[in-house]
């Protein structure tokens, strides 16, 4: 999977580390903004109400 | 691995040019053959559950660290224009607080407890929904307000969020828990432990906040409250289920007391253990003393925010 992700991404050597570093920031970005807050209150970790 | 393989097409490249067109250069060098399907599919669930691994961490750190830094931006906000609101009307005669009106999320008091330091501080804002407690502490709505009879409750998140509430395991009967509202402080107390009740009379008198002289030279009573709240102790660990706990009479929901000759207490409740939702942690105080801001000097806390 990695490895063919790793094989098209285009040009030269340090081209393709910044677009596999930013590719990565963008995931992980997507996950806390909006794939955690949207997944959160499913879980049952932060109930601090009673009744 | 790539930059190996683009060296060895390079030579591919070049052997092929030196030795004559007629001679293909081996265009994908050793892995020219099919790779073998299993060995790709075993290394694709691998890689793929590497990956499950490194999401569910980064949502620990999520919820630890990026929540508090989200709820650190919403409480400011909440801070701000509380202190816009309480600005604007300082002039106001009456000074009498108003609580009426106030809409879900809204910061309407400031929550203090000295004993966990000087920068303790939190804006309480209006009902308990998700959204509102990302804020801050939230106030059940159907209880009472700072310094009213009956029982002003409050929750707040113990991990993330902000974690108002990370150390309320750590409180000890007669920490102070201060409540700033427009008009006034007023200082709660934590109740007696269970444990201790029995011998209250005896050791209260080893605990320096549990005789501090407040306002006016009366002295800050903390003992237990007689009658109907003998239940009421300063921490409790009860059901997510137990509402009564933030009910005028905590675990008394259905006596009937009249308003007025209710104890004023406070209640604060949070998750427990931390990181989990199986209990909730409860802690009970009295008021046990009033400042009006007025006869404090201009700008200035009350002294028990000395107290550590």
């Amino acid at each position: 999977m990695y490895g063919w992700i790793w094989r098209h991404l285009p040009g030269p050597l340090a081209v393709r580390i910044g677009t596999a570093v930013v590719l990565v920031a963008g995931v992980v970005a997507l996950l806390m903004f909006v794939v955690f807050p949207w997944l959160e209150p499913l879980l049952p970790f932060n109930e601090v109400t009673t009744q | 691995m790539g930059s190996v393989e683009d060296t060895r097409q390079g030579i591919g490249h070049i052997s092929g040019a030196l030795t004559g067109p007629d001679v293909p250069a081996p265009r994908r060098g050793r892995r020219g053959a099919r790779p073998d399907p299993v060995r790709t599919v075993v290394r694709t669930v691998g890689e793929v559950l590497i990956t499950l691994g490194v999401v569910l961490l980064l949502f620990v750190v999520y919820e630890v660290y990026v929540t508090d830094w989200l709820s650190a931006g919403k409480q400011r906000d909440a801070t701000a224009a509380l202190d816009d609101q309480w600005t604007v009307g300082k002039e106001d005669p009456q000074r009498v607080d108003h609580f009426e009106g106030l809409k879900e999320g809204d910061g309407f008091a400031k929550l203090y407890i000295p004993s966990f330091g000087p920068d303790y501080h939190f804006t309480i804002v209006e009902g308990t929904t998700e959204k509102s407690l990302e804020v801050g502490p939230g106030h059940y709505t159907d209880t009472a307000y700072p310094g009213e009879p009956g029982n002003f409750a409050v929750a707040g998140h113990r991990v993330g969020k902000g974690a108002p509430f990370n150390d309320l395991d750590l409180l000890t009967s007669c920490d102070s828990i201060l409540v700033e509202t427009k008009t006034s402080w007023y200082v709660y107390r934590v109740l007696p432990m269970s444990g201790e009740v029995k011998n209250w009379a005896q050791l209260k008198t080893s605990k320096p906040h549990c005789n501090v002289v407040g306002s006016e030279g009366r002295v800050q009573e903390v003992d237990p409250i007689p009658a109907d709240y003998t239940q009421t102790v300063g921490m409790e660990i009860v059901k997510p289920t137990d509402g009564s706990v933030i009910a005028s009479i905590p675990h008394k929901p259905n006596a009937k007391l009249a308003k007025s000759s209710q104890e004023p207490l406070l209640t604060l409740t949070t998750c427990h253990p931390k990181f989990s939702a199986k209990q909730r942690l409860i802690i009970h105080a009295r008021l046990v003393d009033q400042h009006p801001k007025d006869r404090l000097p201009a700008n200035q806390p009350p002294p028990e925010m000395k107290e550590s």
